[in-house]
């Protein structure tokens, strides 16, 4: 990791400069302080990433191919799976999201990070809880509870690793040089706020004093389903609420929608869960509940996506050049997609024919990936070259990881959602033998598997990509990587 | 937004109303459930496994193989899992009061395995009994100690166990595609234990065929695990009605199979 002393594109020329310039340099300091910490948890993220990615498709193929590695007991389908889900929600997602959302506090709060080696710790802290809960669940010690199967000790170590990273966030709130608070650090003091409540909460009610039989099923879903909205969710829309506005160069469009947005998000998407649980052995009115929650998140979603979509109006042709853009913007559009699957999916006549099935996996794929990560790969592409003082390298590799994401995540969410079609009306049909049931979905598991090849294309090519510019092979340029061309000097995105 | 103090308290506000809705009321509603019985004070239902069943739960867990196979049924007016016979009656909330963790399962690759117990043909329930049906022995804490004995794989090479016996289970979960040729459940080698024959063959080695037949002198034999682990699953059984739901079958038959199991 080199480059360490290029801050960014010449700021410092001499004092009687104007206050665009004071400002220039400002967002440099700021930069410098944050450079290290963010570039570490999104090394982490990338390698998690890759590593998540590999046993992903491994456990692809097992699914349909049941003969494939399945004889060494770490490599089980039972071990793989879990282990894949945890690698992308605890190692890449979460610790890109911090990354990220780390970047962003100090340029909103205008503030230098403090103790920036304190996020160092708590970042190595992470990466050891993620690796030895990953161990854990190879070994096969997993704990039985969806997202929640590292356990105990990875967990709590996890949890130390967290209070270490949060620190800062407090810290730099607490410093912030402006008084009003952007629409993204509502979301990001409210994703730091809800993560600890949620896993120490989630935690207590299953290990310390676990709670009796059924509830502990009620409580795993209410916190994975949290995790997903609360924690990952509020990082990925805060950021889109940066991103779009930034690149294109224009505020966002009604505050007061956004605040209309952020309350009912908070408040409908944290009562979502149950559905996930439908017909069970609960008293309906649980189930019920979280339905109609559901349902009202086409409120928050709506205003969401009307706010960024009235900020990007008339200049949709900037997605032929920021990647930044374009990745973000597929992200927000899919948060939109993954609530209407989730709507879909959670209403009782539907549920009849998919619950249980892999419908339910398209959906959480839709809203890990689709709509989670691809703004986190937008923000990457964003802060990546204001830490490393270089631009991306290739224009093309870029183009490459993106409609390989896209295809990837395209093909998997609609070989899914018509694979769990085909398997639930096959299943709620007592005619049909179960094993028969399961025959019908195989073609679209191995299209599955394609997907997952495209995933991985995407992956290791953004690997590549990103460990080009930490080694500071990136251009050496004053004007950011496009992906097109520019036709028309004047529209020169201000990135 | 201005001021932070309106910011923290709605955060805190809206997270905590979802924990008091989704997890403390239900709590206080389903959280502290009761075995139930009948007026004597007997036919106590659901009762805690113990032993080997207990330690194969570890292992189902271990393996994650709730992921494809689920422990619920669902109501008959929303779904077939009755009409598949995957139980009599839905899952109610006390069949699991002994559960830690509780598997409920979220996907079905494979079939539900709430009643996988009670498909067990009574004639083999007679050597195991303590592993096949704990429920129907209650009270005897030691009994589980016996199974390990397990008396009743007389070889009879060649031959594929009658389904769902004890030697079933260990033959579908070391070759699956042996007994249900379009299964896509994974082969459990490693629960397993391939080793020389030497004098006589095991009473429990399996009876293989084909191309998962251990080499002439060899034998395969269920390791510990995987014995406790087919105890687990012959101790699945939701069948005792439960007098909050109504059962779809009448009630006389699950009573019979339990007093005979008795």
């Amino acid at each position: 990791m080199d480059a360490v002393e290029v801050p960014l594109k010449a700021p410092s020329f001499s004092a009687d400069v104007p206050a665009s310039e004071i400002e220039q340099v400002e967002r440099a300091l700021i930069d410098a302080s944050t450079r290290l910490p963010v570039l570490i948890f999104y090394a982490s993220a990338i390698l998690w990433l890759l590593l998540g990615t590999v046993i992903a498709t491994v456990g692809s193929i097992q699914l349909h191919s049941p003969g494939f590695l399945g004889n060494i007991s770490f490599l089980t389908w039972g071990r793989v799976h879990p282990a894949e889900m945890n690698i992308f929600v605890y190692g890449w997602a979460s610790m890109a999201g911090m990354g990220t959302a780390i970047w962003l506090m100090a340029r909103l709060c205008r503030t230098v990070l403090r103790h920036p080696l304190l996020i160092v710790a708590g970042a190595g802290l992470w990466n050891l809880g993620v690796f030895l809960g990953t161990g854990a669940i190879l070994a096969g010690d997993q704990t039985g509870y969806q997202w929640l199967e590292f356990p105990p000790y990875a967990a709590l170590i996890l949890f130390v690793a967290y209070s270490l990273i949060m620190s800062w966030a407090v810290l730099m709130f607490r410093f912030r040089r402006s008084d009003q608070i952007y629409i993204t650090q509502w979301y990001l003091v409210a994703a730091f706020l809800w993560f600890p409540w949620l896993y120490s909460a989630a935690h207590l009610m299953l290990f310390v004093v676990p709670v009796q039989g059924v509830m502990q099923a009620a409580v795993s879903w209410w916190f994975a389903n949290n995790l997903l909205f609360l924690w990952l969710g509020a990082i990925g829309l805060g950021t889109a609420y940066y991103m779009i506005p930034k690149v294109i160069g224009r505020p966002v469009h009604s505050y007061h929608l956004a605040a209309i947005g952020f309350w009912t998000f908070a408040l409908f998407s944290s009562w979502t869960g149950m559905q996930r649980l439908v017909d069970g052995p609960f008293p309906a009115w649980m189930i019920t509940a979280s339905i109609a929650a559901t349902i009202l998140t086409i409120i928050p979603v709506a205003t969401v996506g009307l706010n960024h979509h009235m900020t990007m109006a008339d200049n949709f042709q900037l997605l032929r050049y920021s990647p930044t853009l374009r990745f973000t913007v597929f992200g927000a559009m899919s948060y939109t997609v993954f609530s209407a699957v989730g709507v879909l999916i959670s209403l009782r006549s539907v549920a009849r024919y998919v619950h249980f099935t892999e419908a339910s996996v398209a959906y959480t794929q839709l809203g890990l990936y689709a709509f989670y990560s691809m703004i986190i790969f937008g923000s990457m592409y964003y802060i990546v070259p204001r830490l490393v003082g270089r631009e991306w390298r290739y224009g093309s590799l870029i183009k490459l990881h993106f409609w390989a994401a896209v295809y990837g995540i395209g093909l998997m969410s609609l070989m899914l959602l018509a694979g769990g079609f085909v398997q639930g009306s096959g299943m709620n049909d007592p005619a049909i033998a179960f094993s028969e049931s399961m025959q019908s979905i195989l073609p679209y598991l191995r299209g599955r598997t394609i997907a997952e090849i495209l995933l991985l294309v995407a992956h290791f090519v953004f690997a590549f990509h990103f460990a080009l510019m930490l080694f500071g092979l990136g251009r050496n340029a004053s004007v950011p990587t496009f992906l097109n061309p520019l036709e028309d000097e004047g529209e020169e995105a201000p990135v | 937004m201005k001021g932070w103090k309106p910011l923290f308290l709605g955060l805190f506000a809206t997270f905590a109303f979802s924990w008091l809705g989704l997890a403390l009321v239900p709590n206080f509603q389903i959280g502290h459930l009761d075995p139930q019985s009948d007026e004597e004070g007997t036919d106590v239902y659901p009762m805690p496994q113990s032993g080997m069943a207990e330690r194969g739960r570890k292992i189902y867990t271990g393996n994650g193989c709730y992921y494809c196979h689920t422990q619920q049924v669902r109501p008959e007016y929303s779904s077939s899992d009755i009409a598949r016979k995957w139980g009599d009656r839905r899952s109610a909330p006390r069949d699991y009061i002994f559960e830690r963790p509780v598997l409920l399962g979220r996907t079905r690759i494979g079939p539900d395995l709430s009643n996988l117990g009670k498909l067990t043909p009574p004639d083999d329930q007679s050597s195991p009994a303590p592993a096949s049906s704990p429920v129907g022995s209650p009270g005897a804490s030691p009994a589980p100690a016996a199974p390990v004995a397990s008396l009743d794989s007389r070889p009879t090479p060649g031959a594929t166990p009658a389904p769902y016996t004890e030697g079933w289970h260990h033959q579908h979960l070391y070759a699956p595609r042996s007994v249900s040729s379009d299964s896509i459940m994974p082969a459990y080698h490693f629960l397993y234990e391939k080793r020389r024959i030497s004098g006589n063959r095991s009473d429990d080695a399996l009876m293989l065929t084909g191309e998962d037949a251990p080499p002439v002198g060899w034998e395969v034999v269920p390791s510990y695990e995987a014995k406790c682990l087919v105890a687990y699953l012959m101790s699945l059984d939701q069948s005792h009605s439960l007098k909050e739901v109504k059962s779809n079958t009448p009630p006389a038959p699950p009573a019979a199979g339990k007093a005979a199991a008795k």
